[in-house]
């Protein structure tokens, strides 16, 4: 009965949000030696059809902190060697599909007593005409001592330094405008045979209209078939991403021909709400090395 | 019968929601206990917590101080940040380092350094600088580049920070202060 008189973006923000709650109220205890600000969920979707949004923000130290909510741009982007960084930029920002602009968040500062949380809401006001696909921000969420103690000289030693040392979370938003797709194009794997490691090297790029959000096994089998090395990661393409894979390998034991498997797909993200996934294709690709 | 055990597990969760938001002081609004569905969606946290300050100790009037990441310095001490994500999750890490600290007036500065090994990673959930056990044991501090890609299988990690500060013969007498900004994201969301 109670459930006809909330709207339909309640009903459906509802089950999730019971949950990170939970979450959140019963891993209290688990992080308090790591005392902290916590952020959750670790993605914020929006769209056309439910403009706004929410994280829940907890505060599991012993002091009050001091909560601040901005927002930037920064996409996942790798080097030649498929090491992955996030840059984050928050003025100037000339990418067409950033929603730094038109999001906002409420509150944008608060003081967070110790053990409590607050909710931080997200409203995106898009322009008008916004084109379909996916457009992206990071929230970054800093927090600091509230009451950061003032150094004061000790007149024996005449100088003291404190330095302050300020937090920042920086999670993904993003909101869709009308029907969007993923879609993953490997485009590139090269292999290399080192004195004890096989390198892999791996180039994604994104294909649709959204970010393709999966996961990525890489295995290496040697001609017998025995599998001699494995990983998997969590992955996220927004353009053009390069991954590398390093597997150590034993001299003897390690017979060639080997193979190569990768193995990407879209399922299987446990840590990301269902209804918050744009399931896109998925890749099997092996590749023999002589 | 499956309707009547989700709806039993709800009203479980709405249960054991309801008490733990009645013995702690939170702000959770009577929209975040209404009755519905629960997600099995194991949801992730990403948190960064600064357990020590970076401490220089005593400092005097043109004479350095370093601050050793393994606190193998006497008299001061490493600054210490944990990580807590998903286990195994990729995180992306930077930093902001001051190049002075300032009084809290303005009127004086004092430099601060930090060298291209003064911070380490440290992936098994160890927090304590001295007991350094696995990870990157030398990171630039300015360019974390590749060192911190996992947030490790026990989905905490720490980062060892030391610096050296170096205050002139003449330099003013007071207390001096900086930030240090750590930024964490994952990159696979």
């Amino acid at each position: 009965m109670r459930e006809a008189h909330l709207s339909r973006s309640s009903v459906r923000w509802f089950p999730r949000w019971t949950t990170v709650a939970a979450v959140l109220l019963f891993l209290v205890p688990a992080f308090d030696a790591l005392a902290g600000v916590l952020v959750a969920p670790p993605v914020v979707i929006l769209s056309d059809k439910g403009r706004t949004g929410r994280i829940t923000v907890q505060n599991t130290a012993t002091t009050p902190r001091e909560v601040t909510i901005n927002f930037a741009f920064g996409l996942p982007e790798s080097d030649s060697l498929g090491n992955v960084s996030v840059l984050l930029q928050d003025s100037a920002i000339t990418d067409p599909f950033s929603c730094v602009g038109w999001v906002k968040a409420f509150p944008r500062r608060l003081i967070l007593q110790p053990n409590s949380q607050q909710v931080v809401r997200f409203v995106a006001k898009p322009p008008k005409d916004l084109a379909n696909g996916e457009y992206w921000s990071r929230v970054v969420v800093q927090s600091k001592e509230s009451e950061a103690a003032v150094p004061t000289s000790d007149p024996e030693q005449a100088i003291t330094a404190k330095i302050n040392m300020i937090m920042q979370t920086a999670i993904m938003l993003k909101y869709r405008q009308g029907d969007v797709f993923a879609r993953l194009e490997l485009q590139d794997t090269q292999v290399e045979d080192h004195d004890s490691t096989v390198q892999v090297m791996l180039d994604l790029k994104s294909q649709g209209t959204a970010s393709y959000i999966g996961v990525l096994h890489c295995r290496l089998r040697d001609a017998n078939g025995k599998l001699v090395g494995s990983d998997n990661l969590q992955l996220a393409v927004y353009r053009h991403l390069r991954r590398r894979f390093v597997f150590p390998v034993v001299g003897e034991d390690f017979v060639k021909p080997y193979q190569v498997e990768v193995e990407i797909t879209s399922k299987g993200r446990t840590d990301i709400d269902a209804r918050d996934m744009i399931y896109g294709n998925d890749i099997d690709y092996s590749m023999l090395v002589e | 019968m499956q309707r009547a055990t989700r709806k039993g597990l709800s009203r479980l969760l709405v249960g054991l929601l309801a008490v733990a938001v009645l013995s702690i002081p939170t702000a959770t609004n009577a929209q975040d206990v209404a009755n519905g569905q629960a997600s099995a969606t194991v949801l992730a946290i990403l948190a960064v917590a600064a357990t020590t300050g970076l401490d220089f100790g005593n400092v005097y009037q043109g004479v350095p101080v370093t601050a050793a990441k393994d606190n193998s310095t006497t008299g001061t001490a490493a600054g210490v940040f944990t990580i807590t994500g998903a286990a195994s999750a990729d995180i992306a890490v930077y930093m902001q380092m001051p190049e002075y600290l300032a009084t809290t007036s303005g009127d004086d500065r004092m430099v601060i350094s930090f060298n291209s090994t003064d911070a380490a990673f440290d992936t098994t959930g160890n927090v304590d600088p001295a007991a350094f056990a696995t990870g990157v044991a030398d990171v630039d501090p300015y360019n974390w580049g590749a060192a911190a890609t996992n947030v490790g299988s026990t989905g905490t990690s720490a980062i060892f920070l030391g610096g050296a500060v170096l205050p002139s013969v003449n330099q003013t007498a007071g207390a001096y202060s900086g930030d240090i900004i750590v930024t964490v994201s994952y990159i696979g969301t």
